[in-house]
């Protein structure tokens, strides 16, 4: 069969024999459709269709860039997203060739006249028994008019690049690259009840029972998990009930009464039954009821997708709808974070010194918990809330079509984070050393002294400082910054106890006449016209003139969660470092108790992995605290060798701008305060207890790649140049070696280029 | 390697006939347009040097355009010299065929391109045969440059070697 030019066919032409040609939803539903069960009428955009598309629009090109920037296992969920969301970007700005809109515009005109429809994902290969991408490959409901309908085909067909439809890919073994997508559209059939049901339950496949779920209103409440299902487990051949039970809705008041009667839960069984002997297999089906008719929206065979293992409920997890941010907005900026906020204070002003050996091993113990604790909120709750900021770069994108798809980042300019208002406090004490000149010398000689020192070493020196103009102010100032913003850990330390290392910072940035000055940005004027960057004013404008008066507020809702969530995304880490911070305040107090005593050595490692050995030496004079010494990390790769190295690095291009200068690798706290002004800050990933070092870099290299990390969004507020997703960023880069850093193009050029060794001819 | 194993420069044009003419340009006109690729051979600081560069040439194959990083040592030498070639080949094609093997080696000069409407127009052509670098050409820090073709020798069949010389507007 001559399939290049059927670009559209009528669902009930759908056949399982043609699956690669129609993918698997389709082909369930065409099979229903000629059984004469009731399904919405629609027509199948097929995968002839997409091949055109994607080729015309010279898309696998693309695809193939973005997938092969660097190895999937090598990268993070947030590179994996930026990934997805420039895939989607070029998906949407692409034209549908010109055949296939007219042939998609054609059959629109025979299924419906300005009714709602559905445009749901059909990938090939997408449900069977051994897997189920259900929610991972996006379908947007009621959508009206060809032109919407061409729009949310191409959404569809960009969702078999979705972040979570990659991973779950991956995660199955499958080669992304020969993915295919068609698509169903769909007449949408309005429904007051709606649901999912099991032709065998999927818990328990051996009983002979059948599970049938509905809620109020549309099945996509219930597939999203906004809304709470009712639950009848039925025997598979009587249909008697063994088992209901009322979802719990807030809606409900008084006595609950069943969602479906005996009648409608005959139906849905009968349905079940009828899918079963049509296509041989117990299914998983979705259903409408409007009054008392039934409705079929899809089937697709029983999986594991209920299993609570299954990585797919993972990634869906990850991508909160709109009604589950609104709670998570609700909970995190009203609840936790004020709590966490106070639990760090409160942790901070006990005086452990006080507690008897008992009262301390107590402590100790109970804030190891609170830790635990927060780290299970932090990755339940905080981390998919901080996924708010996606929902947002979606909405933008979706109704702008910006050319750069990471415009919508400006529209959180100006947000108020903890590490902005850390870097501004380290500012202002750099400003108050620049007006103070009698303090500099004397602040630069305790400084050396301090870096290796502890707190202690900071007691004996405030009095010093004191007595010189200026210095009671600085040292008041000093100590609340320390208090206020430096109560984190970095590599087992705490940046309190080191104050040494702010003040090197501090003394460094006072060193430049103001943070930008310092580095050596390169001049790429004459390449490209310097376009300046919108206001998040003019960006919140363009979003409402482009989503339309009808959507204001829904804008407005999805820009204010977008904006607390970018802002607590950073705040959050900071905050559960202090109570890490705190943990390791305690366990000192404790580990210096044991040396005292001579039953732990002074050069023991002391992390929070230390907890039970000190709980037990302090509640027992017999116990011998016996902790390892801390691993010296074996630094390798100072220098490269010579004859051996990266001329060139790439990564992604994470803050616009471009800049040489000398590399610092920063691979531990002992390396804060070896930073100079000027230099490029290649780490690993910027640390919360870093970014107040990003003001003196000229530019930032990290490993850790994203658009949307702490280290892009330091380096973008301060205009820095930042690339990151480099792999193996500090491995690669030496310490002193000279890099120019293009955070336009996510290159890091290595060296100096010459034809020195050439010209010696020394080979 | 022998020096007989290079493209010779200045090797006299074939007989003129119309009909072997055109097979000739017909000839680079379906190797150019089957190989994404090439190789830019640059000079500068008396060193020879070669890139691999996406490229895209002009209706009349008189002019092309491919794009680079400013950041490249390949940046710094055509910035230094503008005397360029470009050898496109389809060896990948015949592993283990080598008198099947096409190359075409392109003599000429290399311009980098300001904004206006030239850039503009060379951003175009490139990004219409390569719509994955769309974003690349955009950049800030990308330099776009446009190369006259002076010159095009045709290798095939190991040492055939005949030479085409793209006629010039005006």
């Amino acid at each position: 069969m001559d399939t290049a030019a059927r670009w559209v066919i009528p669902l009930a032409d759908a056949t399982d024999e043609e699956e690669r040609f129609v993918g698997s939803k389709a082909a369930r539903l065409g099979a229903l459709l000629r059984a004469g069960l009731r399904v919405p009428s629609g027509v199948c955009v097929t995968t002839a269709a997409y091949d055109r598309f994607v080729d015309d629009a010279g898309l696998r090109g693309k695809i193939h860039m973005e997938l092969g920037r660097k190895p999937f296992e090598a990268m993070r969920w947030e590179e994996i997203w930026d990934e997805a969301l420039r895939l989607r970007s070029a998906f949407l700005a692409a034209p549908l060739p010109a055949e296939v809109a007219t042939a998609i515009r054609t059959a629109l005109a025979g299924l419906a006249d300005d009714e709602p429809l559905a445009v749901r994902s059909s990938a090939v290969g997408e449900d069977n028994a051994g897997r189920s991408f259900a929610g991972l490959h996006e379908s947007v409901v009621g959508v009206r008019g060809v032109s919407a309908v061409l729009d949310a085909v191409r959404v569809v067909w960009a969702s078999l690049w979705s972040d979570a439809a990659l991973l779950y890919r991956h995660e199955l073994g499958l080669d992304p690259m020969s993915s295919r997508m068609a698509v169903v559209v769909q007449v949408v059939v309005g429904a007051d009840r709606a649901g999912v049901a099991f032709g065998r339950d999927p818990r328990t496949p051996a009983a002979d029972h059948a599970v049938v779920e509905a809620v109020p209103g549309p099945c996509s409440d219930l597939v999203d998990g906004t809304v709470d299902p009712d639950r009848w487990i039925l025997a598979r051949a009587t249909g008697r009930v063994l088992e209901w039970r009322p979802g719990e809705r807030q809606e409900t008041t008084g006595a609950r009464m069943p969602l479906l009667t005996r009648r409608e839960l005959d139906a849905v069984l009968a349905a079940l039954h009828g899918i079963e002997s049509l296509v041989g297999w117990a299914p998983d089906l979705e259903w409408g009821l409007q009054s008392d008719q039934l409705t079929l929206l899809q089937a697709r065979p029983i999986t594991a997708a209920a299993d609570a293992s299954d990585p797919r409920a993972q990634y869906l997890r990850l991508r909160p709808g709109l009604r589950r941010l609104r709670r998570l907005a609700a909970r995190v900026a009203g609840e936790l974070i004020p709590a966490l906020d106070a639990e760090g204070h409160r942790l901070a002003a006990e005086d452990l010194d006080r507690l008897d050996d008992e009262g301390l091993a107590h402590a100790i113990e109970a804030r190891a918990a609170t830790v635990l604790r927060w780290k299970d909120i932090y990755r339940d709750e905080f981390i998919p809330f901080a996924h708010g900021v996606r929902q947002l770069g979606r909405l933008y994108n979706d109704a702008v079509r910006p050319v750069d798809p990471y415009e919508f980042v400006g529209l959180l300019r100006g947000e108020h984070m903890i590490a902005s208002r850390r870097n501004a406090a380290v500012a202002a004490l750099a400003a108050d050393v620049r007006r103070q000149p009698a303090l500099h010398p004397i602040l630069r000689r305790i400084a050396g002294g301090l870096v290796s020192a502890h707190a202690s070493g900071w007691s004996a020196s405030r009095d010093e400082i004191q007595h010189v103009d200026g210095g009671r102010e600085f040292v008041c100032s000093f100590e609340s910054v320390i208090r206020d913003f430096m109560d984190v850990t970095y590599g087992s330390e705490r940046l309190a106890a080191h104050p040494g290392w702010l003040l090197s910072t501090v003394l460094e940035l006072a060193s430049v006449p103001t943070p930008a000055d310092h580095a050596q940005f390169d001049d790429c004027a004459g390449f490209a016209a310097a376009i300046p960057a919108p206001s998040a004013h003019d960006l919140e404008c363009r979003l409402l003139d482009a989503v339309g008066p009808v959507r204001h507020d829904e804008a407005r809702e999805i820009l204010a969660l977008g904006r607390l969530s970018w802002r607590l995304r950073d705040d959050d880490t900071l905050l559960v470092g202090r109570l890490e911070s705190q943990l390791l305040r305690a366990l000192a107090i404790a580990a210096a108790r044991m040396c005292i005593t001579g039953r732990l050595r002074a050069d023991a490692s002391v992390t929070p992995a230390a907890v039970p050995v000190l709980a037990a030496a302090l509640r027992s004079a017999d116990v011998i605290a016996d902790l390892p010494t801390p691993d010296r990390p074996a630094h390798p790769a100072s220098h490269r060798a010579a004859e051996e190295g990266s001329r060139q690095l790439t990564g992604q291009p994470a803050g616009p701008g471009l800049a040489s200068g000398l590399a610092r690798n920063i691979r531990g706290p002992a390396d804060l305060a070896l930073f100079r002004a000027g230099e490029i800050l290649v780490c690993d990933a910027i640390q919360p207890a870093m970014p107040h070092l990003v003001p003196l870099a000229a530019a930032v290299v990290e490993r850790r790649g994203g658009m949307l990390i702490h280290g892009a969004i330091i380096a973008r507020e301060l205009g820095i140049p930042c690339v990151n997703g480099v792999a193996d960023a500090v491995d690669t880069v030496a310490n002193g070696e000279f890099l120019i850093v293009d955070g336009y193009l996510g290159i890091v050029t290595v060296g100096t280029p010459d034809f020195d060794l050439e010209r010696r001819g020394s080979f | 390697m022998k020096s007989h194993d290079e493209p010779l420069l200045g090797v006299p044009d074939e007989p003129t006939s119309a009909t072997r003419s055109e097979a000739l340009v017909t000839s680079i006109r379906r190797l150019v347009a089957g190989e994404a690729y090439a190789v830019l051979c640059t000079q500068g600081e008396r060193q020879p040097y070669g890139s691999i560069v996406a490229y895209a040439f002009g209706d009349d194959l008189s002019s092309g355009t491919f794009a680079t990083p400013i950041t490249t040592r390949k940046f710094r030498l055509l910035v230094e010299c503008p005397q360029v070639a470009l050898v496109v080949d389809n060896r990948a094609r015949f592993p283990d065929d080598m008198m099947r093997v096409e190359s075409v080696t392109v003599t000429g000069r290399a311009a980098h391109l300001a904004p206006g409407p030239e850039r503009e127009f060379w951003a175009a052509r490139l990004i219409t045969r390569h719509p994955y670098l769309e974003s690349f050409v955009a950049a800030a820090t990308t330099a776009l440059f446009c190369f006259d073709a002076v010159r095009f020798l045709h290798v095939v069949g190991f040492q055939e070697v005949r030479q085409w010389i793209p006629p010039r507007a005006g």
